[in-house]
């Protein structure tokens, strides 16, 4: 031990200089951007268009955000690296259009290094696209097709980083369960050991497993399909099929290969009980396996057969400086043979603006496994898990934005210990 | 707003109540007391008009829809160029503060330009069935209303004291903006959508004649007025 210490110092101290180096970036860049204020309203102004008559009118804006985190076990969540910290710039890139009060259409196109941020190489997507046609201007009915955001629950409407409070979903969008979506499970004890309940996994399957794993909902879900959606007095409704199921991952979202073929169908119904409150009911089925696990299907059985299905309740309450959101969903994912595995995920989450530019906000998150039975006996398929997100944020200008985030978890890493990660994000909107 | 010259009394920024026409009558009467020190009404009765240049057209915003079920305000109305002229010199402060109000309706600041003079309490009702939160990081004003209702009383307010550009956003509509331009100064109009103004009841003098067209640009000419006479100055 004596041994490693000097070691161990050495590699802290070069962790503390890189992250000291890192607010310095962050806080250099806060005041840059403060100083630019005055571009970006000009920026502003000249990526809007609009044709003489004005009825067809388009508006480009964007983030450029650098996001940092630090990690002393193994990366948290869906972020994929080996190093203990990790630096992920993104430029988001947003098109939208009206054409004439019925039709609108959106793109958000990204450069970053992953659509979850990994150690990787950069690349660049578009992750949404979309038309929406409004056949009356009371919105009794929308009709949208093309690539987007789920309609269920309530963060993806706030998912973007200018918006949420924190900087990483709640628990319930990217913590990963110990399902896969690439194999069908034939026996109980597999997915104990996939989800850590019960020892023995592989140390090869181990060390790729975070990649095979999906969470109840993957962010924001942005897969392909149709939605119907309107107003009706206080009520809204929301329906959508699409061909990739709620927990499906990115890769999964725009390939094309048997598309329909298991389509997923989600809907949810809203009221505005006032301007302050709140509330929705979501639901949503679908195949969580992908195509690639078909081969591993036992005879008589099909991707069919592998559905997942969420139900959900969203409450959201908002007044003066306070905002209070909270989601609960209840996820069932069918194992012909071996049964049901069936989870509960919640959040409760509040925001605080404390001055025109400062906030703060903290969030409560909970997964709880139900059991499944193996060898004779019932035992819960995943270890119960929870985590406190903190975090301060700061408005420089209506253009920039920084926020810290502190997270401690309990969830299923070796020994239960419990797992702290920091990150900062800054953002510029132009 | 033909003929260049805020009305106050008809409100021809939209939306100012009758209050606003009492207080301005109350102003007067106050300044045309004995020993009243002396203040806009007391004034002269010469007179600027002229025209100014304006940019062209600007496009109506597009508004972000992208999560949203229920797509309201389709269009918005297009929001001609106008200009502020204002007469910048040394003026006695004004005796009662003046009250105005920006609304807010169809997701859309009514008006999007208010000039006002120094001291002047901006009230901000909301008359949409959703919530509204204005804030303002700008350094003459920096204030953040938090998110009310139409019902909420009283109107959220502030109270402009530092003259300078002042724009106004909200924070669940990001498409929304105004620009209130605190002057320090009791003589401004805004211009026509033509660029045309006319400046009444100005008291004998030299100043300086300023047209605000943009947060960039603002154009100036030194004005000397005799009493009784009409001035033409283009703005160009």
């Amino acid at each position: 031990m004596n041994r490693e210490r000097p070691l161990v110092q050495t590699k802290w101290r070069a962790s503390a200089a890189r992250w000291l180096f890192r607010a310095a970036l962050l806080l250099t860049l806060a005041v840059e951007a403060r100083a630019a204020e005055d571009f970006l309203d000009a920026v502003e102004q000249a990526l809007s268009f609009a044709s003489s008559d004005g009825q067809l009118r388009a508006r480009f804006s964007g983030t450029v955000e650098l996001e940092a985190y630090t990690f002393p076990g193994p990366a948290p969540w869906l972020l994929q690296s080996d190093e203990g910290t990790l630096v992920a710039p993104r430029l988001t890139a947003f098109l939208d259009a009206q054409w004439g009060p019925h039709v609108y259409a959106f793109v958000q196109a990204r450069a970053d290094r992953g659509f979850d941020p990994t150690d990787g190489d950069g690349e660049a997507r578009l992750d949404e696209y979309a038309v929406r046609v409004t056949p009356w201007l009371d919105s009794r009915l929308n009709v949208q097709l093309g690539k987007f955001a789920t309609v269920v629950g309530s963060w993806a409407a706030r998912h973007g980083s200018w918006t949420n409070a924190f900087i990483t979903a709640p628990m319930a969008y990217e913590s990963l369960t110990g399902m896969w979506d690439t194999e069908a499970i034939r026996f109980s004890t597999v997915l104990l050991q996939w989800s850590h309940v019960r020892p023995g996994l592989p140390a090869a399957v181990t060390a790729i497993e975070k990649s095979l794993r999906i969470p109840v909902i993957w962010g924001p879900s942005y897969a392909i399909g149709a939605a119907v959606s309107g107003e009706l007095r206080r009520f809204q409704y929301a329906f959508e099929v699409k061909q990739g199921s709620l927990s499906s991952r990115p890769e999964a979202w725009d390939d094309m290969k048997g598309v329909w073929e298991h389509p997923t169908v989600s809907g949810r119904l809203g009221l505005r009980a006032s301007e302050a409150w709140n509330f929705g009911v979501s639901a949503s089925t679908g195949t969580y396996l992908r195509l690639l696990a078909r081969p591993g299907i036992p005879a008589g059985r099909g991707l069919g057969d592998y559905r997942q299905t969420v139900l959900g309740h969203d409450i959201s309450y908002a007044h003066r400086h306070l905002q209070v959101w909270a989601e609960v969903f209840v996820s069932r994912f069918e194992i012909p043979v071996v049964g049901h595995a069936d989870m509960l995920s919640y959040y409760v989450e509040a925001k605080y603006k404390f001055t025109p530019q400062f906030f703060g906000a903290l969030r409560w998150n909970q997964q709880l496994f139900d059991t499944i039975r193996e060898r004779g006996r019932f035992r819960e398929w995943g270890h119960e898990a929870w985590r406190i997100d903190a975090g301060p944020g700061y408005r420089f200008t209506a253009h920039t934005q920084l926020k810290f985030q502190y997270s401690v978890q309990r969830g299923d890493a070796p020994g239960r210990k419990l797992a702290h990660t920091g990150a900062g994000q800054f953002t510029l909107r132009f | 707003m033909n003929g260049g010259e805020y009305d106050w009394c008809e409100g021809s920024f939209g939306g100012v109540r009758r209050r606003r026409c009492l207080v301005a009558l109350v102003s007067l009467l106050i300044a045309l007391a004995p020993g009243a020190s002396p203040t806009i009404a007391a004034g002269g009765d010469a007179t600027i008009a002229g025209m100014v240049v304006l940019p062209k057209t600007r496009s109506a915003p597009v508004i972000n829809k992208r999560y949203e079920i229920v797509a309201h305000g389709g269009v918005l109305s297009a929001n001609p160029p106008v200009a502020v002229v204002y007469l910048e010199g040394v003026f006695p402060p004004a005796t009662v503060p003046a009250v105005t109000q920006i609304t807010q309706k169809e997701l859309t600041f009514i008006p999007s330009l208010l000039p006002v003079r120094k001291g002047t309490k901006v009230e901000f009702p909301n008359l949409d069935h959703t919530y509204h939160n204005i804030f303002s990081f700008s350094p003459a004003k920096r204030f953040d209303l938090g998110r009310y209702r139409a019902e909420d009383r009283p109107v959220p307010a502030q109270t402009f004291d530092v003259p300078g550009l002042v724009t106004l956003r909200c924070d669940i509509h990001e498409h929304m903006r105004a620009l209130i331009l605190v002057l320090d100064t009791p003589h401004f109009v805004i211009t026509d959508e033509e660029g045309r103004y006319r400046m009444e009841r100005i008291p004998p003098g030299r100043y300086v004649l300023k047209s605000w067209l943009d947060s960039k640009t603002t154009k100036q000419s030194p004005v000397e007025v005799a009493a009784g006479a009409t001035l033409n100055v283009d703005f160009r």
